[in-house]
């Protein structure tokens, strides 16, 4: 229930502000499972990204070939069709995921594939003479990515990254589709809804809806930005424009 | 740019202006009205193996606008977003088997009821659940979202204190299937489409109960009928009911030997009745060819 109930009673009834008060711890719950389902689903993602964007450049010719069809078979098709697939199809194999799991693995999946690109991207970005180098001093295959490369490409990936972490956080909202009851299906509910004060009151509702994924992707640009100045090596950030 | 290119520019823009203007006069005098419709939820409305659009509400709708002569265009449409397209004028008609409920005549208006209904609760026939058990307390309910269905739980189970989960999904197929899946317990829907969702799902779903909410379906049109529609949908209701089209409409869609499978060879055989303006001859002949009696083509 609503705990500002009392306070939002003092409102004037019918008015955008007391719909606001209304609806908004309900909003704000849905808020908290689009967050969970976003940084679930990013660090799944960023895991099956940053492996499938080292079988793509250093993998051998079955690894290199599973990788790419993965991020071609993943990209080539509608994460709603993704989600659909792993939450309607899986039952027939005797799996079933209730609708915020599987969309965390759907949409972590559907990340991995994007951002093994961005990975990928980096990794090349980074001269091929440093691996020779990294070789000639002694250090194995493994080590000279765990040293070299990784620690270079990972802060070279952070701007195009938090693009896809913006993504990942917009495109959550098609969870609702299998009935995750995140930010967009809570508004969808109350606005759908017979009663209760959002009732059929949709236009002011998806306002309010718009506004929290405004704040919540300006919140998170500017702490990927923090990230991005704490950890750059003077010398070696990309050009600003 | 060259005067010669100049002067193509112009001419082509002259004739866009013309093209433009003649195919923005009204081809007759017939008004076109929108239908939307979610039409995912037969035997009221639905799209057949051959993707037309048939159910009863599209048929009563087809033929009351044959009877009061205009035209109809029939739009799918997400069912929670046909109420808000007929408050902002961008649908005339909302046609989907709406309960007429006081919360929603506070924002449209509704024609005089067509049907009435309850509510059906749906379970899997393995599950051994009855219409009591269904409710118990951690059990998954499943419903379409902005349906009486899906209220009647709000209202009558989770406000009354028992602690079940109601899963909302964007149409109730999907909330079948997921039952037919056994990832839910219950799908709490109106009766005709319950009878329909048992009759596809192959034994997998039978209905526990019924729920006695006696509910009234109403076509919607817009907050004080700026198009003066409802006088015409009413009256074309009446006049089907006079004609028999109302009762074999009905004996079509209803009945007991009826397998809506037919509808895409029926509807495709037929619907020439309803270009040649014969609704009469039309509904016959489809009451006969769902029960898989001889039928008439046009």
């Amino acid at each position: 229930m609503n705990p500002l109930a009392p306070f939002c009673q003092t409102l004037e009834e019918g008015s955008f502000v007391r719909l606001v008060c209304d609806i908004s711890p309900r909003l704000l719950q849905g808020t908290a499972t689009t967050f969970q389902l976003t940084v679930l689903a990013i660090a799944l993602g960023l895991v099956g990204g940053l492996l499938l964007a080292l079988g793509r450049v250093y993998g051998k010719k079955p690894i290199y070939w599973l990788s790419t069809a993965y991020v071609q078979f993943v990209r080539g098709t509608p994460v709603l069709v993704q989600l659909f697939l792993i939450y309607y199809g899986l039952p027939a194999f005797e799996i079933r995921l209730d609708p915020l799991t599987a969309a965390i693995i759907g949409l972590g999946l559907n990340s991995a594939a994007y951002q093994a690109e961005y990975f990928r991207g980096a990794i090349q970005s980074i001269g091929r003479g440093q691996m020779l180098a990294a070789r000639a001093v002694g250090l194995t295959n493994v080590q000279a990515i765990g040293y070299v490369i990784l620690p270079q490409a990972l802060r070279m990936v952070i701007p195009p990254w938090s693009n896809e972490l913006i993504y990942t956080l917009k495109y959550s909202s098609v969870a609702f589709i299998i009935g995750t009851p995140e930010l967009m299906a809570t508004g969808q509910i109350i606005a759908s809804s017979l009663r209760g004060p959002g009732a059929f009151r949709h236009f002011e509702v998806f306002l309010i809806v718009a506004f929290i994924y405004l704040v919540c992707v300006l919140v998170i640009s500017k702490l990927l930005d923090l990230l991005e100045q704490r950890v750059k090596i003077p010398g070696l950030e990309m050009q600003r424009a | 740019m060259s005067p010669k290119i100049g002067k193509w520019f112009v001419a082509v823009g002259m004739l866009a202006l013309v093209v433009g203007l003649v195919s923005g006069i009204p081809q007759a005098q017939t008004p076109t009205f929108k239908v939307c419709s979610d039409i995912a939820w037969p035997p009221f409305e639905w799209v057949d193996a051959k993707g037309q659009f048939v159910g009863f509400d599209l048929d009563v709708m087809r033929i009351i606008a044959l009877l009061k002569g205009y035209r109809v265009e029939i739009q799918n449409l997400g069912f929670d977003s046909i109420i808000p397209a007929v408050q902002a004028g961008q649908c005339d008609i909302g046609a989907s088997g709406f309960t007429i409920t006081d919360e929603r005549k506070k924002i449209v208006d509704f024609s005089d009821p067509y049907w009435e209904s309850n509510q059906a609760v749906l379970v899997h026939t393995a599950s051994g659940l009855n219409i009591i058990t269904a409710f118990k307390a951690g059990n998954i309910i499943g419903a379409q979202r902005g349906t009486t269905g899906a209220d009647w739980v709000e209202q009558n189970v989770i406000k009354q204190g028992i602690n079940v989960t109601l899963r909302l999904y964007e149409t109730y197929p999907l909330a079948e299937q997921d039952l037919i899946n056994r990832r839910i317990h219950a799908v709490v829907e109106d009766e005709p489409a319950a009878k329909v969702a048992v009759k596809a799902s192959k034994g997998a779903l039978k209905i526990a109960g019924v729920i006695n909410t006696e509910e009234l379906f109403g076509f919607l049109v817009q907050k004080g009928d700026p198009k003066r529609l409802l006088a015409r949908i009413n009256d074309g209701m009446k006049e089907m009911r006079r004609k028999g089209i109302w009762n074999n409409l009905v004996e079509a869609y209803f009945g007991v030997d009826v397998n809506l499978d037919r509808v895409a060879q029926c509807y495709g055989d037929l619907k020439g009745w309803l270009d040649k303006n014969q609704p009469e001859a039309y509904a016959e002949n489809l009451a006969a060819c769902m029960s898989g009696q001889a039928y008439k083509k046009p």
